[in-house]
């Protein structure tokens, strides 16, 4: 179990291979979107890399990204299906997002160096740890920036009225991208000040 | 390394691409009739949001929904109701369009029997920036438009301009909201959205 922990911190996507960034500033002003654009990249890249994984020994080298894009987006596909149909309040939230997980770097990143040289139960908890790897920054980001931007969190109101009242405001910037990419370079300098070189 | 024909490797893009569209197909057209359930739900929602009823569980929504409106006769592709409002009095349903600052935006208007009146809006967008744009469909800015008037003190027509703080100009209270703060694209697009309100 424990070397699948590498994503969560010492080789997480977005942290320390600034993968997967530019979702990360898009779906992050509030704490849903990013928990269930989280979820699916979890699930996309996970069941991606076990097919890849499944059919590695067939695919011919020089036409393997061409494969491997058909299966990402064989899955996005579904997913964004799955949640029009089911999970119809929240797959409009996250709109044209879910089919931008096609060109997450980290799927691609991970096919191609994991599960194209790994059998199909490795390749699948890859998958699922790089998910919770950079969902875990979307959430910590999303977080700081619902509460100090809108000052709810999941859309309930938390930080109380009468603050508002005695003239407290929400940080404006907070909700606008630049902030989220502010947001990250902290969380990079925390992580690296505290990792040995 | 092993090595692939020209063939090979023809073949298998081939089977793989049409297995893949076959079964993504077939799961789209299974999925079919969820999904536009779903649309006529929301839109049902949405009218109900903006005719003043709050909390209607999901799954009455259709059949209150039918209980209350109807369509007005001979608009038919205008999409205009005549429903009962919350308040007990008739109104009607008025659908708007328009554009966002990433897609469009769209939302119904309820209007009082004689057409002067807002009772009530609700907005929708399909991917505006959540906390910025997407906070059209927040009932603090919805509910700034009830009451408003569509005529100005001269009896024209104006609509409900959505202008921001300290450029009101000499537009009445009665004819205009504040616009969102750092959704300046989104709120010019309520405001032009919101000029083609009128009863048919």
């Amino acid at each position: 179990m424990k070397k699948y922990l590498g994503p969560l911190s010492k080789d997480n996507p977005i942290l320390v291979q600034t993968l997967g960034v530019c979702s990360a500033l898009a779906v992050t002003a509030q704490l849903k979107p990013a928990v269930v654009m989280a979820l699916s990249v979890t699930v996309v890249c996970a069941f991606s890399n076990l097919i890849i994984s499944l059919i590695r020994n067939t695919i011919p080298p020089r036409i393997r990204i061409i494969v491997q894009l058909l299966i990402v987006s064989f899955w996005v596909v579904l997913v964004d299906l799955l949640l029009q149909a089911y999970f119809y309040e929240i797959s409009k939230l996250l709109s044209v997002f879910v089919g931008l997980i096609i060109t997450n770097c980290i799927i691609m990143g991970r096919l191609e160096a994991f599960a194209l040289s790994h059998k199909p139960w490795p390749s699948f908890m890859d998958g699922v740890m790089n998910g919770v790897g950079y969902g875990l920054v979307l959430v910590v980001v999303a977080f700081f920036r619902e509460l100090l931007g809108s000052g709810t969190l999941w859309n309930h109101q938390v930080i109380p009225k009468a603050l508002y009242q005695i003239g407290y405001l929400n940080n404006g910037l907070m909700i606008l991208p630049p902030m989220a990419l502010i947001l990250v370079g902290v969380m990079i300098w925390i992580r690296g000040s505290r990792v040995d070189r | 390394m092993r090595k692939f024909s020209n063939t090979y490797i023809y073949v298998y893009v081939s089977a793989l691409v049409l297995l893949i569209s076959v079964v993504l197909a077939s799961v789209s057209i299974g999925l079919r009739p969820k999904r536009d359930a779903n649309v006529t739900r929301e839109k049902y929602q949405q009218i109900l949001k903006a005719a003043g009823y709050k909390d209607i569980s999901k799954k009455n929504v259709v059949s209150f929904f039918q209980e209350i409106a109807e369509p007005e006769m001979g608009n038919e592709p205008s999409e205009q109701y005549r429903i009962r409002c919350a308040d007990g009095n008739s109104g009607i349903v008025v659908r708007v369009n328009g554009k966002g600052l990433w897609g469009p935006i769209w939302g119904y208007v309820v209007l009082s029997e004689d057409g002067t009146t807002i009772k009530g809006v609700s907005f929708a967008h399909k991917s505006e920036t959540p906390g910025l744009g997407a906070k059209i469909t927040d009932d603090e800015f919805s509910n700034a438009f009830i009451g408003k008037k569509l005529y100005n003190q001269n009896g024209a027509f104006t609509s409900v301009r959505v202008i921001k703080k300290g450029q009101e100009g000499d537009i009445r209270e009665e004819n205009r909201v504040d616009a969102i703060s750092g959704a300046t694209i989104t709120s010019r697009g309520v405001d032009e959205m919101m000029r083609g309100v009128k009863r048919d």
